[in-house]
């Protein structure tokens, strides 16, 4: 006995040895079985492999359901919404062999259709609009991600694309904006504010922070698109499945230079792909790639600007003002140099105002040149008692013509200047807030330069009077203690200020300069040039995605190079062991585990490596992964009953040559559209039949008792799955049987709940204080505002997730809340009198005009009963009432 | 009472109904009722029995939101008031690292505290009356936590986990033990009147369990405490009898609606829902009701003080519910936010004492009223926090997060009263003797309500997932 006990196990782990585990295997093309036997003639591929089953399980089938539920279940699984009673009609009328297959193809080319399969993939990837965490920060730009789904749904987006878009759009297709839209996905679920943003950047928490959000972005991209379970390989070598520890940190080490961020895009592909263009070279520039810094077109375009420099120096002319004063009483003196020197009072805030009358030919920039004065404190040049700082918040021209009442302000282009105070750069004095200025500490004691550009050149017409207005708002005597201002003709190129380090190089001929100070002119020169350029573009699109390029947040900062990924010893943040380099799993036979990234590569490259792996035809977790999930959401529960875990503790398929059947069939055949499959599977017999065993037209009770008894769990369909509505499904059920849903698609979400501020970061949101009727309350369930850690109870209690964990198929769960939430609700009881009102408007007598009814909620007419109950229902207690009830049965519920 | 027109199976009765509410009816339905991805491996839990004799029926847990101060409060270390003021220095070479701030000096704690009772605990005098019951209490001097953010610690205490998207503690109860209650749920939570928490409702999620064993948010002080009780004002339509014959004639429909779709375990299910729906509209008013106490209750615990009405009113109510069968009950002090909490970073001499004074007697109270009515012998009550402070200050006058070392206590049922496990260093830094883990601690309190941490788990995403994660050691030295 103990024998044989043993040669067992040798022999199962000898198969164990040899035979990789089922998923890990190369896809198979297996023949498709000739099966006769049961229930006719087999000619679907699906019906013949699931009759197989039945066969050799002693099966029998369903019954075809009746037609209206197919075309409610149709309805449900395809766009949604429950059909109305004239689809009900039309599709009875339509007696063609073609009716169902038309019927099928009219919702699949519906855009309602990308509007329920997003959601199924929103719930997949957990997508909300808000942090969670602690700090539960709104994500004012996640919904451009929701519409994308939408959008590559509609558009039937070839899955190996629909995967490479959401890993590395941006790198591999950077002329499509929506591409970088898809990188949503990566940053779709939570983010811990706290830990990656406000505390100290030299802490383990922050370092901790880190690698626990790339296990969150590994988990969703290895969940969805492979179903493994990769991130149970974080401390350890994963238990079950063959995953080292190392491909773990090797995926950490693919998404180790980006961040969640909301990141610039183009909705106009042309501006898109020049913005994209620009920024990287910015990146290059902040990277100091030599690439662009010493290219020799770049090298020709700084000698080409240098000599331009010093071929037309600026010509200055003082600012003759023949009005001078200060608007705090301090005494402003005119100094043989053409300087201001300001004395006597010194007050909080003051405004400087100088005015000459115009003079001739046009000005295109100002020059305010603070100089250092003996006596001043700290030298000046600014009159702060404590250092001798200043603080400019605005600057302001004037012009004033004859025989116009009002004088006009000139608009400013932008300003430069030689040296700025950490945080009060000279751009603040031209931002046209009073709160923020231009400073110069910690350089005081030394003279400074300012330069103000015109947006347009201002001709000098006789008897114009032209004002310059230095305001000096911050307090404290932040003022400007000795000042001189000259004006110029010359163009922006020429007149500006460049720091100083720069202009003692550009001074001299460009053959004199090293290779260190070429380089820092080259910086310098590109680094203008592509500020200009970029604010030449258009206002920017943003969407919350994965970034390596975003404007900086606190201490979330961009990381130029991918930061180094070590493994982590039992996953403890204090035992750093080996780097790894980029990679994915190593158990695929086929593909390499480790990515040839070159070294110093970008960022994009590691992720682009990534996504075309994951495409790849040879990947055959991908292809049985989707085929199993869109599987599942057809048939109530999938081939894989486990669709994110196809390892070892996950569920073995049922009939493993169908899946890969329909894996390499999508691959190959359907060249991965969604639209096909679903025209596959919803064609089968399978997906037709009943969802009961029993019934007139169905085999004897007896053998339907058998067949459940045989197959309790309906692992082998031999019956169709009931299903419970998703929540948004009753929501926009309601909504459309009332002719209240607004079909308006896409932009911000609706906020369907009062917003107030919280005590810290997290908002108030009170969902009670939401009047349904608004148009927020109106479009469909997809565009609702999705809060992490605060969700719509209403929407929760029908089993909607909150993007909290990665989620591939609802609960259907039947709970008290539920109950209380349908029966109760305001959300609920609204809807039952606006459809009262809209019965009503019908005639409200309870005559045909109210055979509807039966139709919308519950796919059938009402029986006579039925009928009669309900009108002396309503009859006593009003329609309204009686529309509650509706909502509240099994019948309207529960798809057949 | 049976169920009507059930063609198969076995019948159900409310109470029945009540333990299997959502958390599956047989194996037929667990497909349909639980994620395909959450695959329930535990047979225990499908029963709702617990693994062995259990010491505590039921739990309250008193959660201190924010990162209650230890050496303030429980965790004497003559040390700092000794070399107050003084530069912090753990020994040359040893890293200091505050999360939010650059250490600051040794700071002392505001109030001293004095040693009371039998077992001789150290207390603050910010909380005399809590002092009076140290004998009935059994302290974990060095907790620890994985983190000092607030928004991964709270996670980690409440669920086990830094990341969100786990059970909570009470789901985890909810779903082994089920509810004793016909009429009420599980895991009840309420908050402070001020806000929730940090991580708002993530800290009372049901995970990837089912939902039904979500903590249930009952606002205390507010018209309708419970959500969708009652149909709001605003539908006035809704008259008492229109409720009662609607509910009559759709579950009429209802029913004969289930003899056509027989074996769907759901829609019995929904039938049941609505009786219990209807029966809770009735019953659930008087557990919020109050006013049924006598003065000398309602003196207990502070309701007659302006300091001490609202979280006194909390905890009188947690009694309520724990007397009518719920079986986990969480009271929260303080919400999320910089202030008004237990996180008391600027100045610990202004912002403990009222946190102190809004909880003290409350909590003596419940202890009290507890043990006169007999509930102590099988209630468990949890006095919790996410991770403790530092030694030193924080711009001065406040203390940073510290997640080295923290203190928690248990008392009531199967706790040894009077002990105290563990130790942290001369500064209460860093715990260095008898180390509690959030893993340990959520063990030991499973542990007392008769379930072993290690065999409570689910299959979730290709891994067998557990309040305790891979950790936890029952902390035996507390156990009576």
């Amino acid at each position: 006995m103990r024998f044989l006990w043993i040669t067992l196990i040798w022999t199962g782990m000898a198969l164990w040895a040899v035979e990789p585990h089922w998923a890990y295997a190369p896809l198979r093309t297996p023949r498709v079985p000739e099966v006769g036997e049961v229930g006719g003639e087999v000619t679907h591929a699906v019906d013949a492999f699931i009759r197989a089953q039945w066969v050799r399980h002693s099966l029998q089938p369903a019954a075809e359901a009746d037609r209206p539920t197919l075309l409610r279940r149709i309805y449900f699984d395809l766009i949604g919404l429950p059909p109305s009673p004239e689809d009900y009609q039309r599709f009875l009328a339509d007696s063609s062999p073609q009716a169902y297959e038309r019927e099928v193809d009219r919702l699949l080319s519906s855009p309602r259709y990308g509007e329920r399969w997003a959601r199924h993939w929103m719930d997949a990837v957990h997508f909300a609009e808000t942090h969670g965490h602690d700090q539960d920060r709104i994500r004012e730009q996640a919904w451009p991600y929701r519409d994308y789904l939408i959008e590559a749904f509609n558009a039937d987006r070839p899955y190996g694309r629909f995967i490479q878009e959401q890993v590395a759009g941006d790198v591999l297709y950077p002329d499509r904006p929506e591409a970088t839209v898809a990188l949503g996905m990566v940053a779709a679920g939570p983010w811990d504010e706290s830990s990656l943003r406000d505390i100290r950047e030299d802490t383990l928490d922050r370092q901790l922070g880190r690698y626990v959000d790339r296990d969150d972005m590994i988990g969703t991209v290895m969940s969805v698109f492979n179903s493994t379970t990769v991130q149970c390989a974080r401390c350890h070598d994963h238990k079950f499945d063959p995953i080292p520890q190392a491909d773990h940190y090797a995926l950490q080490a693919v998404f180790s230079g980006v961040e969640r961020a909301h990141r610039f895009f183009d909705r106009d592909p042309a501006i898109h792909v020049q913005r994209q263009q620009w920024m990287h070279q910015k990146r290059q520039l902040e990277r100091g790639d030599p690439e662009l810094l010493e290219s020799s077109q770049t090298r020709t375009e700084v000698r080409q600007w240098s000599m331009r420099r010093q071929l037309r120096p600026v010509v200055w002319t003082p600012w003759l003002a023949d009005s001078f004063l200060s608007a705090g009483g301090a005494t402003l003196q005119h100094q043989p140099d053409g300087s201001f020197r300001v004395s006597g009072t010194r007050p909080e805030r003051d405004v400087y105002t100088l005015t000459q009358t115009a003079s001739k030919g046009s000005v295109r920039a100002i020059q305010l040149e603070l100089l250092p004065d003996d006596s001043l404190p700290h030298r000046g040049p600014g009159r702060n008692p404590d250092n001798g700082n200043l603080h400019l918040s605005e600057v302001e021209l004037w012009v004033s013509s004859a025989g116009v009442a009002e004088p006009r302000k000139v608009r400013w282009a932008r300003a430069t200047s030689d040296f700025d105070q950490d945080g009060w750069t000279v751009a603040h004095a031209i931002d046209g807030q009073e709160k923020t200025a231009w400073g110069i500490h910690p350089q005081e004691g030394q003279a400074h330069r300012a330069v103000f550009e015109l947006a347009e050149p201002l001709a000098a017409h006789p008897g114009d009077r032209w004002s310059l207005v230095l305001r000096q708002s911050h307090g404290g005597s932040h003022l400007i203690g000795r000042f001189r201002v000259s004006i110029t003709d010359a163009s922006g190129e020429a007149s500006r200020v460049i720091p100083a380090q720069i202009a003692s190089i550009v001074d001299r001929t460009p053959e004199s300069w090293t290779q260190d100070q070429s380089r820092i002119v080259s910086a310098f020169f590109l680094r203008e040039r592509l500020r200009q350029q970029l604010a030449g573009l258009p206002e920017p699109s943003r969407v919350y995605a994965a970034a390596s390029d975003f404007e900086p947040d606190g201490s979330l900062k961009p990381s130029l190079n991918p930061r180094p990924i070590h493994r982590l010893n039992r996953g403890d943040i204090t035992q750093p062991r080996e780097e790894v380099g980029p990679g994915a799993l190593t158990c695929i036979a086929g593909l390499p585990g480790r990515f040839s990234v070159p070294e110093g590569s970008e960022e994009g490259a590691r992720r682009a490596a990534l996504a075309q792996w994951l495409a790849h035809r040879d990947n055959p977790l991908t292809w049985r992964s989707i085929v199993n999930r869109i599987w599942l959401h057809h048939f109530g529960h999938g081939l894989v009953a486990t669709p994110n875990d196809f390892g070892r503790m996950g569920s073995a398929p049922s009939h493993p040559e169908l899946l890969d059947w329909l894996a390499v069939w999508f691959r190959d055949d359907a060249r991965g559209s969604f639209k096909a499959l679903h025209r596959l599977l919803l064609t089968s017999a399978t997906y037709r039949q009943r969802s009961q065993a029993s019934g007139h037209s169905g085999p004897s009770n007896e053998k339907r008792d058998r067949t459940v008894q045989l197959d309790p769990e309906n692992r082998w369909f031999s019956r169709m799955n009931r299903t419970r509505l998703d929540a948004e499904c009753v929501r926009d059920a309601m909504l459309l049987i009332n002719g209240r849903l607004d079909l308006r698609m896409g932009g911000p979400g609706d906020r369907q709940f009062d917003l107030k501020p919280g005590i810290h970061v997290t908002p108030q949101v009170d969902y009670t204080r939401f009047d349904s009727d608004a148009p927020e309350g109106r479009r469909r369930s997809v565009y609702r505002f999705l809060f992490r850690t605060l969700p719509d109870p209403w929407m929760e209690a029908l089993d909607c997730p909150a993007g909290d964990q990665l989620l591939p198929a609802r609960n259907n769960s039947v709970t008290l809340q539920q109950a209380l939430a349908l029966w109760n609700n305001a959300f609920s009881l609204r809807q039952a009198e606006h459809w009262a009102a809209s019965l009503q408007a019908l005639g409200g007598d309870g005559g045909e005009s109210w055979k509807g009814v039966g139709w919308w909620a519950w796919g059938r007419p009402l029986t006579d009963t039925e009928q009669q109950e309900w009108a002396q229902y309503a009859q006593k207690h009003g329609l309204a009432n009686a529309c509650r009830l509706i909502f509240n049965s099994n019948e309207f519920l529960f798809v057949p | 009472m049976n169920s009507p027109g059930l063609p198969f199976g076995r019948a159900f009765n409310r109470r029945d109904f009540v333990r299997h509410l959502g958390a599956g009816f047989g194996g037929v339905a667990l497909r349909q009722l639980l994620a395909a991805e959450t695959v329930r491996i535990d047979p225990v839990a499908a029963g709702h029995r617990p693994h062995h004799q259990p010491r505590a029926k039921r739990v309250i847990q008193l959660f201190m939101n924010g990162g209650a101060s230890q050496m303030d409060l429980f965790d004497h270390k003559p040390e700092l008031f000794r070399r107050a003021g003084q530069s912090f220095d753990p020994g040359a070479g040893v890293r200091i690292e505050a999360p939010t701030s650059e250490p600051g000096k040794v700071l002392k704690p505001p109030v001293p505290l004095r040693q009371h009772g039998q077992s001789g605990r150290w207390v603050s005098d910010l909380l005399p009356n809590i002092a009076q019951c140290v004998d009935d209490m059994a302290f974990l001097m060095a907790m620890q936590s994985k983190t000092n953010v607030h928004g991964p610690g709270s996670y980690l205490m409440n669920t086990g986990s830094l990341l969100p998207g786990f059970p909570a503690f009470g789901a985890w109860v909810s779903y082994a033990l089920g509810s004793e209650s016909d009429n009420l749920p599980a895991f009840v939570v309420l908050p402070d009147t001020k806000g929730l928490p940090y991580n708002q409702r993530g800290n009372f999620s049901a995970g990837f369990l089912p939902v039904s064993h979500q903590g249930t948010l009952i606002q205390a002080g507010h018209a309708s405490p419970m959500a969708d009780l009652n149909p709001p004002s605003s539908a006035r339509f809704v008259t008492p009898d229109a409720n009662q014959e609607g509910l009559a004639l759709v579950q009429k429909w209802n029913r004969q609606h289930l003899e056509s779709h027989d074996r769907d375990a759901r829609l019995d299910g929904r039938i049941h829902a609505y009786e219990l729906a209807a029966r809770m509209q009735l019953s659930a008013p008087e557990v919020f009701a109050l006013d049924g106490e006598t003065e000398a209750t309602r003196r207990l615990y502070g309701l007659d003080r302006k300091e001490t009405q609202d979280f006194g009113r909390r905890c009188l109510m947690a009694r309520r519910l724990v007397e009518r069968g719920v079986r986990f009950v969480q009271v929260w002090s303080g919400a999320g936010g910089p202030t008004g909490n237990w996180d008391n970073h600027a100045n610990m001499a202004k912002e403990l004492p009222p946190m102190c004074a809004a909880t003290d007697l409350p909590i003596a109270g419940l202890l009290r009223d507890l043990k006169a009515r007999g509930l102590l012998d099988d209630t468990l009550i949890l006095w919790n926090t996410e991770f403790g402070r530092m030694p030193f200050a924080q711009s001065s006058e406040g203390r940073d997060h510290n997640g080295g070392t923290f203190v928690g206590w248990m008392a009531g049922a199967g706790v040894r009263p009077g002990v105290a496990y563990g130790q942290s260093d001369e500064w209460s830094w860093k715990a260095t003797h008898d180390i509690t883990t959030t893993y340990d601690f959520h063990a030991t309190a499973l542990q007392l309500l008769g379930l072993n941490h290690e065999r409570l788990n689910v299959l979730h995403l290709g891994a067998n997932r557990r309040l305790t994660d891979v950790h936890g050691e029952v902390i035996r030295a507390v156990l009576a």
